[in-house]
């Protein structure tokens, strides 16, 4: 039985109903292949989603299909039990059977096949974890039961892996390390994977695309990038944590923000105050000898630096306008190094026109 | 004291089976599927705790007596005998059980046995393999509990099975008549007998009771 090197499905698709007393779940999504990220705040509806597709949680409607195996559709009266769905859950707090062996758990799903243990074995040592066959759950360290984990729910072959916040309790070099494990074994394993996060970091290092939810639905899905560098609305810039999020009035062509004004891409649809925002590194620090290029002449201003902190990609400068705002700008170690980026220091930053995003407003009504 | 000692034995082994099957189900029962009016059902369950043997002993006379459904509808004769004596053990042992085992049941984390289900398994399965053996040390208490009420029990027993020598005279009865005919030494042997069951029943439970020294 050599798992790894099989070919399994890779179309997921959610529709989800289910209403209860305090929380109305509605959920809308698709995903062909790879990676998508069920991004929200704590109580957006995460793990709800991922229990309605593992058959966990009663729907009231809906349809859910992974390749063409209905596991519920309402109009058609199926509702397939969550026995078999054939998925891979890893569970918030892993959920290992604290009565059984890291080899016991691993061969759980495995039926009583008389080689189950041996599959188990060569799960182990593709997780790098062979000597610890006969150890407890609670022997073990976060990641190891982690890898555990996953090794259990890939074991039974599953079309499809849920993994909720899977590496939220973990230090950076081990989520670091598992992330790139986890990206390897959807390519070669062609999983279907819904990974649930509220963390940026997790979002960008496994995603292929997202999907933003809040109080239950899908404010926005698509590729990862094209989400993050458009987001539809104010709601799902929020969410999405981005920086340089500010309201401006449309002033003809132009934006008036408190008083600055910025030229944009002002299209004759958007009109009034709108949310527009720039990504930090995006903002440019611009040198006071050297000749500024062409298309950073239009949103030249003063700034003065109020923190400047490391970070491991590289800094991050906060500085204050003359409308009395602040503008959060990323840059990496090596760039500006002949500046004087001290706290106090007045610097002169270019918001090019293109980079500027206007945002849909946000509809509060829904 | 060996006739005594012995039936006391035979009848507290089958109660303890009787104590186990039926206390897990109830338990379970209350636990998975909260039925409506489950306080009034858990009352009724705990109540022969409360009650004075006498009063257990009057409702087994009147579910198992000439009138009642066991004879009118089973017709199955068990008054002054060996089984009318378990059926009492069963009775005031079995709340003991009920409520360690919902506690213990309770407390196995639900997302494990989800985790079972999404690993292919039923529900027989989920129990048998995950619920059952993490509830074990709680069972195994009331267990122990239970039997070692049902092995201690009098005042029900004398009413339905009664002090019949040989046949119903269980160990508690046997230790009544003694004092009654002034067998002290036969007296002193049958208590410092049970007292030691009893002590090392109690000694058991601690050890297993859930919350203590639990590997976490």
């Amino acid at each position: 039985m050599d798992a790894p090197s099989e070919q399994f499905m890779s179309r997921l698709q959610v529709h989800a109903h289910r209403r209860s007393a305090d929380f109305e779940l509605d959920v809308d999504f698709d995903i062909d292949g790879g990676i998508l990220v069920l991004f929200g705040p704590s109580g957006a509806g995460k793990t709800s989603t991922l229990n309605a597709i593992a058959g966990l949680h009663p729907l009231d409607d809906g349809r859910i299909v992974a390749d063409g195996t209905v596991y519920y559709d309402r109009a058609q009266g199926i509702n397939l039990p969550a026995r078999q769905r054939r998925l891979g859950y890893v569970f918030q707090n892993y959920a290992l059977f604290p009565h059984l062996t890291v080899l016991q758990n691993i061969a759980f799903g495995l039926g009583r096949h008389r080689d189950r243990f041996e599959h188990a074995r060569q799960w182990l040592s593709q997780m790098h974890m062979k000597e610890f066959a006969d150890r407890y759950p609670h022997e073990l360290s976060g990641g190891q039961q982690q890898r555990v984990a996953l090794a259990r729910a890939l074991a039974h072959r599953p079309r499809v892996l849920l993994l909720d916040e899977p590496f939220a309790a973990l230090d950076r070099v081990l989520r670091e390390r598992l992330q790139a494990e986890l990206r390897q074994l959807q390519k070669d394993l062609s999983l279907v994977v819904v990974y649930v996060t509220h963390s940026l970091d997790d979002a960008f290092a496994v995603g292929d695309r997202i999907a933003v939810l809040q109080e239950g639905r899908v404010l926005q899905q698509g590729p990862l990038d094209d989400v993050f560098q458009r987001p539809q609305s104010e709601q799902v810039a929020e969410i999405l944590g981005i920086r340089n999020l500010f309201r401006a009035d449309i002033v003809g062509t132009n934006l008036d923000w408190l008083g600055l004004t910025l030229q944009a891409e002002v299209t004759e649809r958007t009109s009034g105050n709108v949310a527009v925002y720039i990504q930090p590194s995006e903002v440019k620090i611009i040198y006071p000898e050297a000749p500024v290029a062409e298309g950073l002449l239009g949103n030249l201003f003063d700034a003065e630096i109020i923190t400047r902190q490391r970070h491991a990609a590289g800094w991050s400068v906060r500085v204050r306008l003359s409308n009395e705002q602040m503008i959060e700008i990323h840059h990496a170690t090596t760039a500006y190094s002949k500046l004087d980026l001290s706290t106090g220091t007045t610097i002169r930053v270019a918001l090019r026109r293109e980079a500027l995003q206007i945002l849909r407003r946000g509809d509060p009504a829904s | 004291m060996i006739d005594p000692l012995w039936l006391s034995l035979k009848v507290t082994a089958v109660a303890a089976i009787l104590i186990f099957t039926i206390g897990t189900a109830l338990a379970l029962w209350l636990v998975r599927h909260q039925p409506r009016g489950r306080t009034v059902i858990e009352t009724l369950i705990m109540l022969p705790l409360v009650l004075p043997p006498s009063v257990v002993g009057y409702y087994l006379l009147i579910v198992l007596g000439q009138q009642g459904p066991i004879v009118g509808w089973l017709g199955i004769q068990t008054l002054f005998s060996p089984a009318a004596a378990i059926i009492a053990a069963t009775v005031v042992g079995l709340p003991l059980m009920v409520q360690a085992a919902r506690a213990a049941l309770a407390s196995v984390d639900p997302a494990l046995e989800q985790a079972a289900r999404t690993l292919g398994c039923n529900e027989a399965m989920v129990l048998w393999r995950v619920s059952l053996p993490l509830a074990r040390r709680g069972l195994l208490a009331g267990l122990v509990l239970g039997t070692t009420r049902a092995l201690g029990e009098f005042g029900a027993t004398l009413m339905v099975a009664g002090n019949i020598p040989g046949q119903t005279q269980t160990l508690p009865l046997a230790i009544y008549d003694a004092v009654q005919t002034n067998q002290h030494d036969l007296t002193t042997q049958m208590v410092l007998l049970m007292t030691g069951l009893g002590f090392v029943s109690l000694w058991a439970v601690r050890r297993w009771e859930p919350s203590v020294g639990r590997a976490k």
